[in-house]
């Protein structure tokens, strides 16, 4: 037992980072739960679909990156208004198994599609919050581990193979240039507060929309009780649409602050995200939009503190951090299985 | 339907059956069980478990607690057009349509045929996929006739086949027994799975499944000893066949199909008699009304336990039979995407259908021999890009889910079944929104 204070603030930015991300993307699950109490399992690949619009119009097209995220998430929220509109409105909301049916077709889908287009190697993106310095060519790619550490630099061309050899993610980043402050002895990077300031930018937007508009009165309305809300005269077609919308530009979001970290955008880049989302979704509880951010925030804590922390650094095994994934999974079970409702959803009471 | 007389977790807009709804819809979120599936689970299994001939007014759909009142009964009569709205039902029998003559002389062509016009390469491929059926069947026990979604049966088969490979390699025990140990574990996996499913229903067991699914890859690399970890692990012993029956290469192979065969058939008649049978009859009747099966004294711990615990075994002898034919097993071969593709190929054919198992495995079989045919048409620009997206698995699967669940909600299965004059079943639609 090696408990190693020094570097726990680390974990605890990096946590926070990763779950700023999971937030979103839980948001975009909750957003489509609340209204119409249907998992999107497609969220993870239409998150993705995003992250590829913003590289292609950022890096292929070479339009200003934060212009190109402006345009990605309104693509996005057509793009989920369209699925929402042809595929989902069809059928009865009650019946669970069209919709896993559909939403696991368009997961097949995009992925697919995506695969044939891009294929699957991961393409460097540029980061939100920190440029490359300039001796790094262009074309460059970040290749990353598993666990979000910078392992090596590769150019198209395969050469200038890792810079230098063996060294460890942290020393790689100081070579690349200052990105953090230090607070506390520890690194606050650059990325990370910008991902928190973008998160709590667009929970912002989210408030003054569902608060103030008529567009989130209705959708209020809806999610509270879709027959009142017909029978008081609220379109409630056209609200849903809105919802997935809304939704879709929060996965495009996640996917976009996401991408630099895992060293660029590939067709599977959201799968693992997609579990890590599905657990701060459900210990938010699933319909509860502030628990999502809440449940999002906790589990990129507990992934960062319990398991890389206290499992890698104190214990000293190395193998903790495959479990993360495993953690995830089995906090979604425990929460589904104790407590359906999550901390903050609403209960359901079933009338036997 | 009397089924939607009991309170549901969720709002639902009021029914309007009218005669041009869709009657006879999905009671719950599992297809009903329709006169070609067997009789109700519930007249049988609790009014009248004696009698081995249901009285006409249960046969339609699956629950009825208090006695169904005319009206009830005429739209659902009416719905399957054999009559009048009080016209008394025809005696059940079952009607086999052409098509399904056609297919099953077609089916029984190939298995015979097959063999004797295939390479050696092509017979073990082919084999292969005759053990497919065996996993998809276990999605459909599960989804089919057990009403809960089960995205993860993927890692059933994997770890059927790693505890086989580690029986026959590592214990040295004989293939016979490694085999039926690599169906054991996973039934045994799937059990413990199926426990949480006791309190986790519905769209949320589904989200648990798929995380099994994707959490399975990156644990097995974890548990090289089991898994042989990233690489996988080759199989050492082989399952040679005895001297008369040839030492060939293809008779090998031929060896391997037959026993391969011979368990698949033995499997699919045991599951008949297990769904005919009051375990089956208790795995329907959760499916429909789990309330309503507990009233009737059906134990919901052992059914779905049972449920879970018979879907996964048939899943892992699916893996174990494929070590027979192919001496590896790595995790590499069960990503996520191969658990979602079995439970679209059950889809494909038929929930609720043992044939429909077999029919979707050879439409996608029909698929992919449809996409590779497409893979190498260059010269044409994006179009050639886009037949080349045929030959995705991936791709066409998330296609054909979409376009079935908008117009064959029971499988394909569903075309061999149906009664001449008979709608085409369709899921509920939306009829509140606008």
């Amino acid at each position: 037992m090696n408990w190693n204070f020094e570097i726990l603030p680390d974990f605890i930015f990096n946590g926070l980072r990763d779950g700023a991300v999971y937030a979103a993307a839980a948001l975009a699950l909750v957003l489509i739960f609340k209204a119409t109490t249907l998992i999107n399992f497609a969220t993870g690949e239409l998150a993705m679909l995003g992250a590829f619009f913003v590289y292609v119009l950022n890096i292929e097209q070479g339009l200003w990156l934060w212009l190109s995220i402006a345009i990605a998430m309104l693509i996005s929220a057509g793009i989920g208004a369209a699925v929402e509109r042809a595929l989902v409105r069809p059928f009865d909301p009650a019946d669970h198994l069209p919709v896993v049916l559909i939403t696991l077709g368009l997961f097949l889908i995009i992925n697919a599609v995506a695969g044939d287009i891009w294929n699957y190697q991961v393409r460097r993106v540029n980061d939100p919050f920190g440029q490359f310095p300039s001796w790094v060519p262009n074309g460059s790619e970040l290749k990353t581990s598993s666990e979000g550490t910078i392992a090596c630099l590769t150019n198209s061309e395969g050469q200038l193979a890792e810079v230098a050899p063996g060294t460890s993610g942290a020393e790689m980043c100081e070579m690349v240039g200052r990105t953090f402050f230090e607070v506390i002895g520890a690194r606050l990077h650059y990325r990370t507060i910008g991902t928190w300031i973008a998160l709590a930018l667009a929970l912002i937007a989210l408030a003054i929309i569902l608060g103030k508009t008529k567009a989130g009165l209705a959708f209020r309305a809806v999610s509270s009780n879709t027959e009142s809300a017909r029978l008081v005269g609220v379109n409630t077609g056209r609200t849903l649409g809105f919802g997935w919308a809304l939704a879709s530009v929060f996965g495009t979001l996640s996917a976009a602050l996401v991408a630099p970290a895992l060293g660029g955008v590939n067709p599977n880049m959201m799968l693992t995200i997609l579990i890590y989302a599905l657990a701060g979704a459900a210990l938010g509880g699933l319909d509860s939009l502030g628990g999502a951010v809440i449940g999002g925030l906790a589990v990129g804590l507990v992934k960062s503190v319990l398991v890389s922390w206290f499992g890698v650094v104190v214990l000293g095994q190395a193998y903790f951090s495959i479990l993360q994934l495993a953690m995830a999974f089995l906090l979604i079970l425990i929460v589904l299985l104790f407590r359906p409702a999550g901390l903050f959803g609403t209960r359901r009471i079933e009338r036997v | 339907m009397s089924g939607d007389d009991w309170p549901k977790p969720f709002p639902r807009p009021a029914d309007d059956e009218t005669s041009d709804s869709d009657a006879g819809a999905p009671g719950v979120f599992a297809p009903s069980s329709d006169p070609e599936t067997g009789p109700s689970a519930f007249s049988v299994a609790g009014v009248t478990s004696e009698s081995p001939d249901p009285p006409p007014a249960t046969t339609t759909t699956g629950v009825t607690l208090k006695p169904p009142d005319p009206p009830a009964a005429g739209a659902a009569v009416q719905h399957f057009g054999t009559g009048g709205p009080h016209a008394p039902r025809p005696p059940l029998r079952r009607r086999i349509s052409p098509l399904s003559w056609i297919g099953g002389a077609l089916l029984g062509i190939w298995l015979v045929a097959m063999p004797l016009t295939s390479s050696v390469t092509e017979l073990r491929q082919n084999t292969q996929i005759v053990v497919m059926v065996l996993a998809v069947l276990g999605v459909n026990i599960a989804t089919g006739y057990g009403g809960m979604i089960s995205l993860g049966h993927g890692v059933f088969v994997a770890v059927g086949s790693f505890a086989a490979a580690y029986a026959v390699d590592d214990l040295r025990l004989p293939w016979a027994v490694s085999i039926i140990a690599g169906a054991a574990f996973a039934g045994a996996l799937g059990a413990l799975v199926g426990l949480p499913a006791l309190r986790i229903k519905g769209i949320h067991l589904a989200l648990v499944t798929l995380g099994l699914a994707i959490v399975f890859q990156p644990l097995a690399k974890r548990f090289p000893a089991f898994s042989g970890g990233v690489s996988g692990r080759a199989v050492g012993a082989e399952l040679v066949p005895p001297e008369w029956f040839g030492t060939s290469r293809w008779a090998e192979g031929l060896y391997h199909y037959l026993i391969c065969l011979a368990v698949v058939i033995t499997a699919m008649w045991l599951t008949h008699n297990i769904i005919n049978s009051r375990p089956g009859r208790a795995m329907r009747a959760l499916r429909d009304n789990d309330t309503a099966a507990a009233v009737y004294g059906v134990n919901l711990v052992a059914a779905r336990v049972n449920t879970f615990a018979v879907s996964a075994s048939l899943a892992g002898l699916a893996g174990a039979l494929h070590i027979v034919l192919v001496p590896f097993a790595s995790q590499e071969s069960y990503p996520f995407s191969e658990s979602l593709v079995l439970y679209a190929t059950a889809v494909l054919g038929g929930l609720g259908s043992l044939w429909g198992s077999v029919l979707g495995v050879a439409i996608r079989e029909v698929f992919s021999w449809l996409g590779a045919l497409f893979e190498n048409v260059g010269g044409l620009g994006p179009l050639s890009q886009f037949l080349s997206l045929l030959d995705e698995e991936q791709f066409v699967f998330g296609v054909l889910l979409i376009a079935l669940t908008f117009v064959f909600p029971r499988g394909l299965i569903g075309m061999f079944t149906r009664r001449t004059g008979e709608r085409a079943p369709r899921f509920r639609r939306n009829r509140t929104r606008a």
